[in-house]
């Protein structure tokens, strides 16, 4: 594909799943034996283009998620590159046991695209929002999961995800109008952080849509006199832990994503943070483990503390009583 | 080139469409290439092309080539 | 038909050893106990498919053609370790080792190419989904092979078998077959006590399957069943009528032996009630 900024603001403009039907028609002129299977959710994943184009490579298992997976791991078993992509809840949570006994406990080679995930659909309600896929997943041995940081990202983790030698689960955050936190092509690798911001005050570790209103957030600390470092910590599953080794130098660590505090990034971070000998205090910023009442996207990242602005209030508050 | 002409040019190269598969009366889903996707890339280069940025209602609204023209007159394109 | 007599006889010897074989697990696992009712009601059946349908041994295991066997009421394995071992990838020592610590053979079956298991099954529901998608591969590569997957009627009671039930005639799967185990019990009692899965035989056929109930334990009723369905062109289910604990007094319909000790005393009785046919 190629990557240049009109390409970046169309992908930004349709936002990240129909970006994941960018890939995927992108993808499949290479790759002979890919296979992409849906719960009748074709145009949510913005796969409709595909389906016309590539029949032969494309499943529609119907609403049956527990089926989607068996399947998956069987096509994996006769050697073809499957995806997998249903709304977050239903593809991490409705068939959570055979993700672990087909992808974990057996390793087959499945790469799962989780759509919609975080709070983008908080209009229909917390059943079509995703705040606990990342801390269900983390617990099964041999899974690795990446939250891209905006359509360009996407379909960088999903090229990589696919060439894996093991199962992987891809979280897609924001909607359309995704903000770009990358306008042009750089380097991308499952399990290396990017720094995006270097800073020696304190370290923001985020993920996913977080990543831009942790960016934004930065701006305006800058402005009050704090040193952000920022780091994209698109793979939660191996972290990266050079980069949280590092972040120990500064005076506290941020972590910052659209999940629940329990189980996400900010878990991981702290798991190995903790191993380490004085390190700094760590603020999580994330759902504080509630369903609150539903709204727009923009509504509830606020009410969540998870926009820009509300990023900077935590943080400066906290920042004083170090 | 007259606005005319850079419009059907950019509607031909950015929905990748054969200049024989373009007629002026031609609609969304009219070519299986001006799909929710192609639109996006369409109203994209159309920004470019023009140096304009289009309300989301417009976008929306834009269903034709025709269309296209009227809106683009509100964005003080003309033809 | 002296052929037919032959194969008969050949699924048979397979039965009878197979018994046996799972008389030395179950001897072996001591007080973990095994799932030895479950097991048995099945030999009938995995002994005419690994002796008559699925071309799977030590000589050629990997070849394309193979059919493919997989135990969806993974439970049952005593039954599969037995198959495995008299088409030669698990040897007579290795049967001993069930269930001890660091064996290859627990008491679910666990991914193992080197002794001929494709899939971790155990946890009900899942084997049937990864037979569709073998079933569609296989359709994808113009392969003329099978895929067997054993079920049980308690495992029935999981939405999961449903979601594959109602797919796989949708994908036009006519390489594939389901085979239940109607043995009528489930872990705690009856499936009439637990949750009635009567009827079994309409539900199937009404998801789109071809579906036949024919005596699980008759080989020479299995043996047709399986050649005949070469010319149907709609996933098979096959409800099998079986006797949970088959092949011995003790076990025979008694839902004790879902899962129990086997003592020597009673090891020692069991061997002298085989009978071969």
């Amino acid at each position: 594909m190629d990557i240049n900024e009109r390409n970046i603001k169309v992908w930004s403009a349709i936002g990240p799943r129909a970006t994941l039907g960018m890939a995927v028609l992108d993808l499949a002129k290479e790759m002979e034996n890919l296979m992409v299977l849906t719960c009748d959710v074709s145009t949510s994943a913005g796969l409709d283009r595909f389906r016309k184009t590539y029949p032969e490579k494309y499943v529609d298992l119907g609403i049956a998620e527990q089926n989607l997976i068996g399947v998956a791991a069987g096509l994996a078993s006769e050697n073809y590159n499957v995806i997998t992509t249903t709304f977050a809840p239903f593809q991490t949570m409705r068939c959570c046991e055979q993700i672990k006994v087909n992808l974990g406990y057996m390793r087959q080679k499945v790469c799962m695209v989780g759509i919609a995930s975080g709070l983008v659909l908080g209009n229909l309600g917390y059943t079509h929002c995703c705040i606990e896929d990342v801390g269900v997943l983390r617990s099964i041995p041999g899974l690795t999961i990446v939250s891209p940081a905006d359509s360009l990202e996407t379909i960088k983790a999903i090229n990589a995800a696919i060439k894996l030698n093991s199962p992987s689960y891809i979280r897609l955050t924001g909607g359309s109008n995704n903000p770009i936190v990358y306008n042009q092509d750089y380097d991308f690798e499952i399990g290396k952080s990017i720094l995006l911001k270097e800073g020696k005050d304190i370290t923001i570790f985020c993920t996913g849509a977080s990543v831009y209103q942790s960016l934004e957030a930065a701006k305006t600390l800058e402005q009050n006199n704090i040193s952000c470092r920022v780091i994209n910590m698109h793979t939660i599953k191996p972290i990266d832990k050079e980069a949280i080794d590092k972040a120990t130098e500064t005076k506290l660590i941020v972590s910052v994503e659209e999940h629940n505090v329990i189980g996400g990034l900010g878990s991981a971070i702290s798991e190995y943070k903790s191993t380490i000998s004085k390190a700094p205090k760590q603020l999580f910023i994330g759902i504080n483990d509630f369903y609150s009442k539903g709204g727009n996207y923009k509504f509830l990242q606020n009410k969540h503390g998870l926009s820009s602005e509300k990023i900077v209030v935590e943080v400066l508050n906290n920042y004083k009583k170090l | 080139m007259s606005n005319l002409e850079k419009y059907k040019n950019t509607f031909i190269k950015s929905l990748d469409i054969k200049e024989s598969d373009f007629k002026e009366s031609i609609q969304y889903n009219d070519v299986p290439e001006w799909d929710s996707i192609g639109h996006m890339t369409l109203i994209s280069a159309l920004e470019e092309s023009f140096d304009i940025s289009f309300e989301t209602d417009d976008i929306v609204d834009f269903s034709s080539f025709k269309k296209g023209k009227e809106l683009l007159e509100k964005y003080k394109v003309n033809f | 038909m002296s052929d037919e007599k032959d194969i008969l006889k050949k699924i048979n010897n397979f039965a009878f050893n197979s018994r046996k074989n799972i008389l030395e697990m179950a001897l072996a696992a001591g007080a973990s106990s095994s799932h030895f009712g479950g097991a048995l009601s099945i030999v009938e059946i995995v002994s005419t498919l690994f002796s008559t349908q699925i071309r799977f041994n030590k000589d050629s295991p990997n070849s394309d053609d193979r059919n493919r066997f997989i135990l969806s009421k993974g439970h049952a394995c005593l039954a599969y370790y037995a198959a495995l071992c008299e088409v030669g990838f698990i040897d007579k020592e290795e049967l001993k080792t069930f269930e001890k610590n660091d064996s290859n053979l627990l008491g679910h079956p666990v991914l193992n190419k080197s002794i001929g298991i494709d899939f971790s099954t155990g946890s009900l529901g899942m084997g049937l989904s990864i037979g569709i998608g073998i079933a569609i591969a296989n359709k994808k590569k113009n392969r003329n092979s099978n895929i067997y997957v054993v079920m049980g009627d308690g495992e029935c009671n999981e939405g999961s078998v449903w979601e594959a039930a109602m797919a796989a005639p949708n994908f036009s799967l006519n390489n594939l077959y389901a085979i239940i185990d109607n043995n009528n019990f489930q872990q705690t009692g009856s499936n009439k006590e637990i949750m009635n899965s009567e009827s079994l035989k309409e539900k199937w056929s009404s998801f789109g399957w071809e579906t036949s109930e024919i005596d699980g334990h008759n080989v020479k009723d299995l043996f047709n069943y399986f050649e005949n369905g070469k010319n149907i062109n709609k996933p098979k289910a096959l409800i099998a009528k079986t006797i949970k604990g088959k092949g011995f007094t003790f076990s025979e319909n008694n839902n004790n032996w879902h899962h129990s000790v086997l003592t020597k005393s009673l090891y020692e009785q069991a061997l002298s009630e085989i009978i071969i046919k």
